[in-house]
């Protein structure tokens, strides 16, 4: 019998994921420190570069060195949200769909999505990089001499959401082909999320529309950090409006469920056999 | 040597065996991640500062290294030898280890070249990018970038042995650190406030970096070339040593 979900379960099955998490911490202290280290060093090195390129030429394309010092670090305030939900592969959904272990989702006496949803907290060892991210954010927002307001606050917050959304959509528009595929497509939400993420720290202002144009809609790198960030600054680009990252964030989504729902299907049906009698993945 | 090569050819083999259309995600990733990039510079270049490197042999340094990315920044299986059933392939062969990781790698790179590599060089003279080299000694340059990678990659491999259950970790911040201080993706040169001075003498500034530098014109070439020899008399002879004392410290807990 599946338990009754409410906001107050979800809440406590965040602070079960929370509890592993720190658990994992002290227990492996060494092993959880040079995790959160490599988190850091690895996005901090992918922003690191665009930054100090538009500090030598004094800013890219109509941007000022500030203003992608603001866009990186939303970049990197968004990499601390995924890393912190999305510890446990269910943002890299192609894995656990690819080698089989979505079985192990089956027997628990819990909705699919509500697991996916609760099991990758990890607070304790994934929030650096949010952390980092947001002093990166007040240091940017003081040297623009911005002066945020509640409103402005709760955009960034919206804008935040619609991001994650956007990438966990799209994890999951391509991870269904883990479903027909498992062996070929077991990476595939790697080449989607990792694969493309040095792409989204571009900014993409001064580039010709039929470079922009594509990077917003089918391959919507520019949805990532740049498109919001100028949203952000008050300059929304491309004449799209400041609505735009929203209105994309729930066609993407709506698509993305249609099409995962008809390969859950298939793969309910068909199953998946992974494992050899001695352990290995084929 | 026939031995090398037909491992290398399995391998290469290896990465097509589900179908060529399972490396199709990859290809288009690189294609889209080069083609703004190229904008990107042509953006950034326009500005007009004076950096030492003109818009052309920018846009040549980005392509060529996207085209050779896999030879500037060499990384083999033994990243995840501990976990990937690479141990028993290769000791389950009468081969040298660290031979048979060279010729699985260098097969690895093939159908990519092919696939991606190969075409591009056809397209983008198209588009008025240059890939012919400014000087010989670039060859020469990119064999010893790519000697000087697998020693640095032994050393790592060698690592996760010591650490046993941080190979993803260290393989993340290994990459992380390369792409940054190989000047892969941006050349150290442009780098700001004395830094490209300083990060000059590291060796990692021996990778990629050196031989595209050379490639576009606006190394050194001596200078270049004697710090990448220096390089790899330094870190080969560590990667041999390290290896002998740490193969015996290898645990395998499946994948």
């Amino acid at each position: 019998m599946a338990d009754r979900i409410t906001f107050k379960r979800i809440i406590k099955l965040y602070a079960i994921s929370a509890k592993m998490d720190l658990a994992w911490l002290l227990r492996d202290t060494k092993y959880a420190l040079a995790g959160i280290g490599a988190d850091l060093v690895s996005n901090l090195s992918i922003v690191s570069g665009v930054f100090l390129i538009s500090v030598r030429f004094g800013g890219i394309g109509g941007m000022s060195a500030d203003e992608v010092l603001f866009m990186m670090s939303y970049s990197t305030v968004i990499t601390g949200i995924f890393i912190m939900f999305g510890a446990g592969n269910n943002i890299h959904i192609s894995r656990i769909i690819g080698r089989g272990q979505l079985e192990h989702l089956f027997i628990q006496p819990l909705p699919l999505h509500v697991q996916l949803a609760t099991c990758g907290f990890a607070p304790f060892t994934g929030g650096s990089n949010f952390i980092v991210g947001a002093i990166l954010m007040v240091i940017a927002v003081n040297r623009l001499g911005l002066q945020p307001s509640y409103g402005w606050m709760l955009a960034l917050i919206a804008y935040q959401l619609t991001t994650m959304a956007v990438i966990v959509a799209r994890a999951y528009l391509v991870s269904s082909m883990a479903f027909y595929a498992p062996v070929a497509a077991e990476e595939i939400s790697g080449t989607a999320i990792d694969g493309t993420w040095f792409m989204s720290t571009f900014p993409l202002s001064g580039m010709p529309s039929f470079i922009q144009i594509p990077l917003v809609t089918i391959l919507p790198e520019g949805m990532m950090a740049w498109f919001p960030s100028l949203c952000l600054l008050g300059k929304p680009p491309l004449g799209l409006g400041a609505y735009y990252p929203m209105l994309f964030a729930l066609v993407i989504s709506f698509v993305a469920s249609y099409i995962f729902r008809k390969g859950l299907n298939y793969y309910v049906t068909k199953g998946s056999n992974r494992y050899v009698p001695y352990g290995f993945r084929r | 040597m026939t031995k090398y090569l037909k491992t290398a050819h399995l391998s290469a083999l290896e990465k097509t065996n589900g179908g060529i259309i399972y490396l199709l995600p990859d290809i288009i990733i690189k294609v889209c991640t080069l083609i703004p990039l190229v904008f990107l510079w042509r953006v950034v270049m326009s500005s007009g500062a004076q950096v030492g490197i003109t818009l052309e042999q920018m846009l040549s340094y980005t392509v060529i290294s996207s085209l050779l990315a896999d030879m500037l920044v060499v990384k083999t299986p033994a990243s995840g030898w501990l976990s990937e059933e690479v141990l028993l392939q290769l000791y389950g062969r009468p081969l040298p280890v660290l031979g048979q990781l060279v010729a699985i790698t260098v097969g690895g790179w093939l159908p990519m070249l092919l696939l991606f590599s190969l075409p591009m060089v056809l397209f983008i003279p198209l588009i008025d990018i240059n890939l012919v080299p400014a000087s010989s000694y670039f060859g020469i340059s990119l064999l010893l970038c790519i000697s000087l990678g697998f020693a640095v990659d032994f050393l790592f491999a060698c690592l996760s042995i010591k650490l046993r259950n941080m190979s993803w970790l260290i393989d993340r911040v290994r990459m992380a650190i390369v792409a940054l201080f190989s000047g892969t993706v941006i050349p150290i040169s442009l780098l700001p406030h004395g830094m490209a001075e300083a990060m000059k003498y590291q060796p990692f500034a021996s990778l990629g970096g050196a031989p595209l530098m050379i490639f576009v014109g606006v190394a050194n070439i001596r200078e270049t070339i004697a710090l990448q020899i220096a390089w790899n008399l330094i870190l080969w002879p560590l990667a041999l040593i390290t290896f002998r004392k740490s193969q015996e410290g290898m645990v395998s807990y499946g994948g």
